[in-house]
């Protein structure tokens, strides 16, 4: 399942441009409000009708302004999960996920899913009889991705699902996508500007900035590079992938990243199941020589890849190590006075309690590693 | 000689001391005719006559309520009844001032002569019989009365369509919307697009008459309305306009 | 029932005959030009709206000469409509019609309040789940204005009770045919010492103005609970 896009579209002061190929898996739309992510998702779902621009979907075409075609959105076999679930309120959560059923095509395309299947996978099996005036805003999105995927879509459409809901509500909903990621491989469109979710799901991130498409790759990739903030600098995070080595009694769980060890709060998951993890920059300190009698537990030694400076006090340095790329957020004045320079050897050190539990997860299941 | 002069000077350069207002209340079918007498009796007597028309019902309610109608000319015996009945008319004023003959119209013109012989059912075919509310409305009423007395009544009831007065039972004829209608000579005249086709018998039905009267409280200008009312010159324009007068 | 007479009774029959047929068939055309008013664009749409609405701001008497123009015996459309064997003209059919055209612009504001009150994100919603824009009127969309149609349907309903001047205009007043209630109660007005029969017609009327307005107010309570969810 690919997905390839290519739109111009000039409003309110906005000029869209891009142009993009996706493979399969989650593709994430990653950029600041205002970037142009939620035109061009609406743009593929048919409710936005673009100047110019072409998508297809699996060799299918969905529109292109060359040839007039244009296919409404009732006929391009879509599930889209918005921001605020837009459950039907005369249904109950039983009609409401079995409302794509109605409509869909049975000639075997799009995910043939059974509705007892999704039922279990998200939960909502004590729900099914409830009106959603009386959902939580949780158990709301819940039922929007249930009624999505019962729709046997060929494509997801995922507008910022999680910025309706609250801290953990977001973990919560952010793992039932995975699973949809995982356990049933349904590709993916996802609008998002919190890094962390990119981080988590995402197979590739296509950044827009201003209208354009500024990076595009695997979030190892994209992630790594110092000269990429789009969503501000307090959002730069490299993403590492490292295997579960082993459980400790005191809580910790120890990881292997490349050979390099890396401890964090524990994470429940068997040895040997491979795992992404962020660390954001600011969470990490540089240090020439290796430091004794320090508690932070990750010491990562490398070499130092690249410095980037803007106007303000800090400085992103990115440091070349056996665990992958890291990027620390440390201040001009350190760069200044360590003498921070590209091929310099020094240390990242990682407060173990800093890697938060959400920036933890399970990498996607792609056909083709980068 | 001076003094003749004198005396033909003031009488004929004469006005009277006070010009008094007086307020008439009558029926909305002798709008045409009496707005010509209204002018000639303010010429002549240099008072202000001024005509409020309406339904004959509505101009008896107000009166009932307490409106300041110095006159009344109604185109219903029955409503100027009961005004009169509760002492709102000066009883010694009333007089019939006018009276009006029916007549069966028609889109076209043609002569119909108007008997028990005649084959009305017949003659409206599928269409309707327009005629004024025959149990409200003076002109439905005698109307109705005209044709039971001619025994035609039975063979038409279910073809008539009753309007809410004479006037728009007059419209549904010249629009073509009914072929045939029973209205006042009055109102067929008033309309050039509908054709007289015949005259029903004078004893076929009530006499059609409007009473006219002053108010109890009205002063001695609406006596002189009443009086003006009654002399040739406005006589002369209620016959020209189609009324049967007191020579009729 | 010495109460009222057999003419009497005649009356409200007819009046309760001719308002129900004018608000049931009007109420499709009434819905749809409701949703076309609300949620479409269109050259010419406040023409249309309009046209809508002039029926409440003419005189009645004008609205009844220009249904006698168009619908009655040898006018254009009624001449056509009876070789299909419809007949307007001096038929109850014609009062239901008066009734109907006097009662639109209510029935269609009412009815276009509600839908503007729905969530067009639904409708957008319920379109990525394949509906077409039929199905999502019918299975979004409609149940949603339920309520709002009932208020339209009760308010027109009232008005083609009560309405008078187009009717008499247009079909004049015919027992038993076109003499609604208020018709009757106009000839009664007319006469002196009718008013007593006047009145009880009145209350008649009033009666059943209420009865309406009692069964609208609980059935549109039972289908808004029924969808807001409860």
């Amino acid at each position: 399942m690919s997905i390839s896009v290519r739109l111009n579209h000039r409003f309110d002061g906005l000029e869209l441009d891009v142009a993009f190929e996706a493979p399969p898996g989650v593709t994430v739309l990653f950029g600041q409000s205002g970037s142009g992510k939620t035109t061009v998702i609406n743009a593929v779902a048919g409710l936005l009708r673009p100047q110019s621009g072409r998508v297809s979907v699996d060799g299918r075409t969905l529109f292109d302004t060359e040839t007039h075609s244009w296919l409404p959105p009732h006929k391009r076999r879509l599930g889209y999960v918005f921001q605020e679930a837009r459950l039907f309120p005369h249904l109950t959560v039983r009609q409401n996920l079995s409302y794509g059923r109605w409509f869909a095509p049975r000639d075997g395309q799009g995910t043939g899913e059974d509705f007892d299947k999704i039922v279990d996978l998200l939960g909502l099996g004590p729900l099914l009889d409830r009106r959603p005036a009386l959902l939580s805003g949780g158990e709301k999105q819940r039922v929007a991705i249930g009624r999505a995927v019962l729709a046997r879509p060929q494509l997801i459409l995922a507008d910022e699902p999680l910025a309706a809901l609250d801290g953990p509500r977001k973990s919560e909903i952010l793992s039932y996508f995975e699973r949809l990621r995982d356990d049933l491989a349904l590709p993916i469109l996802y609008v998002s500007h919190s890094a962390t979710e990119v981080a988590r799901l995402a197979t590739t991130v296509i950044a827009l900035d201003g209208g354009k498409v500024v990076r595009q790759g695997p979030p190892t990739q994209v992630f790594s590079d110092p000269s990429f903030a789009p969503a501000g600098v307090r959002s730069v995070g490299a993403v590492l992938e490292a295997r579960v080595a082993c459980h400790h009694d005191d809580g910790l769980s120890e990881l292997d990243a490349g050979g390099v060890p890396l401890f964090l709060p524990h994470v429940n998951r068997p040895l040997g199941t491979p795992l992404r993890v962020r660390i954001a920059a600011q969470d990490v300190m540089v240090s020439l020589n290796t430091p004794t009698g320090m508690s932070a537990l990750n010491v990562l030694p490398g070499t130092v890849g690249a410095v980037r400076t803007g106007d303000g006090p800090g400085a992103i340095v990115s440091i070349d190590t056996a665990a992958g790329r890291v990027l620390a957020r440390v201040t001009r004045r350190s760069v200044a006075a360590l003498a921070l320079s590209p091929g310099v050897a020094c240390h990242a050190i990682v407060k173990t309690v800093a890697i938060a539990p959400e920036d933890v997860s399970g990498p996607p299941k792609a056909p083709e590693q980068p | 000689m001076r003094s003749l002069f004198a005396i033909l000077a003031t009488t004929l350069l004469a006005t009277p001391a006070v010009a008094d207002r007086v307020t008439v209340f009558a029926a909305s079918s002798l709008k045409n005719a009496l707005q010509e007498v209204a002018d000639g009796f303010n010429a002549a007597t240099g008072h202000d006559a001024v005509l409020s028309l309406a339904g004959s019902s509505a101009l008896a309610r107000q009166i009932q309520m307490g409106a300041p109608a110095d006159v009344f000319i109604s185109a219903n015996v029955a409503w100027m009844d009961a005004v009169q009945a509760e002492s709102l008319v000066n009883a010694d004023s009333r007089i019939d001032l006018i009276g009006n003959r029916l007549v069966l119209i028609g889109p076209h013109p043609a002569t119909v002569e108007i008997s028990p012989a005649l084959d009305l059912a017949k003659l409206l075919g599928d269409g309707h019989l327009s005629m004024a509310l025959v149990q409200a409305v003076p002109a439905g009423i005698y109307g109705k009365a005209a044709l039971e007395h001619l025994g035609l009544w039975d063979s038409v009831a279910p073809r008539v369509a009753q309007a809410d007065n004479a006037r728009a039972a007059l419209a549904l004829v010249s629009l073509g919307q009914a072929p045939l209608g029973v209205v006042y000579a009055t109102d067929a005249q008033a309309d050039a697009r509908v054709h007289v086709l015949g005259q029903f018998p004078a004893d076929s039905h009530p006499r059609v008459t409007y009473p006219a009267a002053a108010a109890t409280s009205a002063g001695a200008a609406a006596h002189d309305f009443l009086a003006y009312l009654q002399g040739d010159a406005a006589q002369a324009i209620f016959a020209r306009h189609g009324f049967l007068t007191g020579a009729q | 029932m010495a109460w009222l007479g057999p003419e009497e009774w005649q009356a409200v029959a007819l009046s309760l005959r001719v308002a129900g047929w004018a608000v049931l068939c009007s109420l499709p055309l009434g819905i749809f030009t409701a949703h076309a008013l609300a949620r479409w664009e269109f050259p010419g749409k406040q023409i249309v709206n309009g046209l809508v609405h002039l029926p409440l701001v003419l005189p009645p008497v004008v609205t009844g000469y220009l249904l006698l123009l168009t619908f009655g015996v040898n006018a254009p459309v009624g001449g056509f409509l009876k070789d299909l064997g419809i007949v307007f003209a001096f038929r109850w059919s014609g009062a239901a019609l008066a009734a109907a055209v006097m009662a639109f612009p209510l029935m269609v504001r009412a009815i276009r309040l509600s839908i503007e009150a729905v969530d067009p994100n639904l409708e957008q919603a319920a379109a990525t789940l394949g509906a077409s824009r039929l199905w999502v009127f019918g299975t979004v969309t409609l149940p949603l204005i339920l309520p709002g149609i009932l208020a339209g349907a009760i308010l027109a309903f009232a008005k083609a009770m009560g309405e008078f001047g187009a009717t008499i205009t247009f079909v004049s007043n015919i027992p038993g045919q076109t003499q609604t209630l208020p018709s009757a109660i106009y000839a009664f007005l007319q006469v002196p010492g009718g008013e007593s029969a006047a009145i009880r017609l009145v209350v008649v009327s009033v009666i059943l103005a209420m009865a309406a307005l009692v069964a609208s107010e609980i059935l549109a309570k039972r289908i808004a609970k029924r969808v807001a969810g409860g």
